[in-house]
């Protein structure tokens, strides 16, 4: 009993796409406009789009700068959130700086990058960068903070260095905190990617969407938000299972992502 | 923290923004940019301040600000609503879970085209997008906030002879309310960010398609105005709701 319920919870989110999925196809043959294809007119079209070599090296193309940006972020917001959640000076000198940026809307920054930078990749992984790296530094902030004072007293009496504590202690301990943070800025470098894309009109997933949309190939758009869409809870979800494997120790959390900013 | 200590706090956060705008007038005063690819900061600071008196410009504010204000409150009580249902009733939330679980990681922006074709490219499609993101935070905040509620505190307020469908509202709720106050905060960024984007995307007023006509013919200083205004605009929100915070907190222990 105890394993059929188990088995259960864990296709809920396949019953809910499947679930959501038909409340789409009723809602279209209710409606029955043009503009509105069923859910399985638009499940037929995504062959097609896939099938087509343009557009699958399109949105190879776009993960790959969604990668890139992604990868570059991490790298640089980890160190940077845990320094300023150790210490009260680097957190002081950033925090204003961060506080200013942070409604700034990174994909609207695309049309100056692209005076200076041009519409190629480097214009776009830079805005995917941005979009990362303020949930990861904050996160990691947070985490760092967090560290219980007496574990850093033990590391310093046993003669580990502030490198070493750094590394040793305080990275681990917020590290539950910095994955939160990581699966956020994942989410955020999908969105990032299809509007930057959308902005720079050149190549990518976000460019095959909304040519669709200018062109009236409704199909299409229906069948590239399905695919953008799974690409969204397919990275999600593949991100989750990595976190639970690596901070299994950390005490049980919440299945559903604490916070999506 | 004494004061001296937080006069010197204050002091080096100054230090980055400073650098960063002088920085920025370095460049373009000694020419390493040309003026139409980096406007010189006074420059823009003087287009911005001769704006914001000019009605046009108000009016285009106004726009922007009627749709963030619709959809983040649309969010607000959806987002309440359905979090504190899911906390409070199991077969609500074996409901709410999953569906939560699809639509949360969906980048919503993809979701824009539909939304273009189903509601056409005025207000109400572009209200619906910002609710749509702004949702998930402020929900999964209330949900949070609402699950952790101490047993002891509804016990007492059952003890004390609260019935039991008053007990949502004078015991969760409001010990939900530090919780729901930063889902809403979250939220308020990105209903800034998103009211943005989908201006930028189609639209014929607003600050969004302000940066959008300004691109298109390379007037690079009215590029920036309509960003430093909605960074503006999201910073004076958000210390709008901090003060609501402070307000409706004012009892609560240390947060």
């Amino acid at each position: 009993m105890i394993k059929v319920r188990a088995i259960l919870s864990r296709l809920a989110p396949l019953f809910a796409c499947i679930g959501l999925l038909g409340i789409w196809q009723v809602a279209s043959l209710i409606l029955n406009t043009d503009s509105f294809p069923s859910a399985l007119d638009a499940i037929r079209a995504i062959p097609s789009i896939l099938g087509d070599k343009e557009a699958l090296i399109n949105i190879l193309a776009s993960l790959r700068r969604m990668a890139v940006g992604f990868s570059i972020a991490v790298a640089v917001s980890i160190p940077l959130g845990l320094l300023m959640g150790r210490s009260r000076g680097v957190a002081s000198f950033f925090n204003p700086l961060l506080m200013v940026i942070y409604p700034v809307p990174k994909a609207a920054l695309m049309p100056i990058i692209m005076l200076w930078l041009g519409v190629g990749d480097i214009a776009k992984t830079l805005v995917i960068f941005l979009g990362v790296s303020l949930p990861v530094i904050y996160h990691g902030f947070q985490g760092a903070k967090a560290v219980e004072e007496k574990m850093l007293w033990s590391g310093a009496a046993m003669g580990l260095s502030a490198a070493q504590r750094m590394v040793r202690i305080v990275l681990p301990a917020a590290l539950p905190e910095i994955l939160t943070g990581c699966r956020t800025g994942l989410v955020l470098a999908l969105i990032t990617m299809v509007t930057s894309e959308m902005i720079a009109r050149q190549s990518g997933a976000g460019n095959i969407l909304f040519n669709a949309l200018d062109m009236g190939q409704y199909d299409t758009v229906f069948a590239m938000i399905i695919i953008i869409g799974a690409m969204g809870i397919g990275l999600d979800a593949a991100f989750e299972n990595m976190r639970e494997r690596l901070v299994r120790w950390s005490e049980p959390r919440f299945d559903l992502p604490l916070s999506f900013s | 923290m004494n004061a001296r200590a937080v006069t010197s706090d204050v002091l080096l956060g100054i230090v980055p923004i400073a650098l960063v705008i002088a920085l920025w007038q370095a460049i373009a005063a000694f020419g390493y940019a040309p003026a139409s690819l980096l406007p010189a900061p006074g420059l823009v600071f003087t287009r911005l301040a001769r704006q914001l008196v000019t009605s046009e410009f108000q009016y285009e504010i106004g726009v922007t600000l009627f749709r963030l204000f619709a959809g983040f409150s649309i969010a607000v009580v959806l987002g309440v609503g359905i979090g504190l249902a899911a906390a409070v009733n199991p077969a609500v939330n074996s409901v709410v879970r999953p569906i939560v679980r699809v639509l949360a990681p969906l980048p919503k922006v993809a979701l824009y085209p539909a939304l273009l074709l189903l509601l056409g490219f005025d207000h109400a499609s572009k209200i619906t997008l910002v609710a749509a993101d702004a949702l998930f935070p402020i929900l999964l905040a209330t949900y949070y906030g609402a699950s952790m509620v101490e047993q002891k505190l509804i016990w007492s307020a059952m003890a004390a002879g609260t019935p039991r469908r008053q007990i949502l509202f004078k015991v969760v709720l409001p010990a939900a309310v530090p919780s729901i106050l930063t889902g809403c905060r979250i939220g308020l960024v990105i209903s800034c960010i998103v009211v943005f984007l989908a201006e930028m995307i189609t639209s014929t007023d607003g600050l969004g398609h302000l940066l959008v006509t300004a691109a298109r013919t390379f007037q690079a200083v009215d590029m920036f105005v309509p960003l430093i205004t909605i960074s503006l605009l999201g910073l004076i929100l958000n210390g709008l709701l901090e003060g609501l915070r402070t307000y409706l907190l004012r009892g609560f222990p240390e947060v």
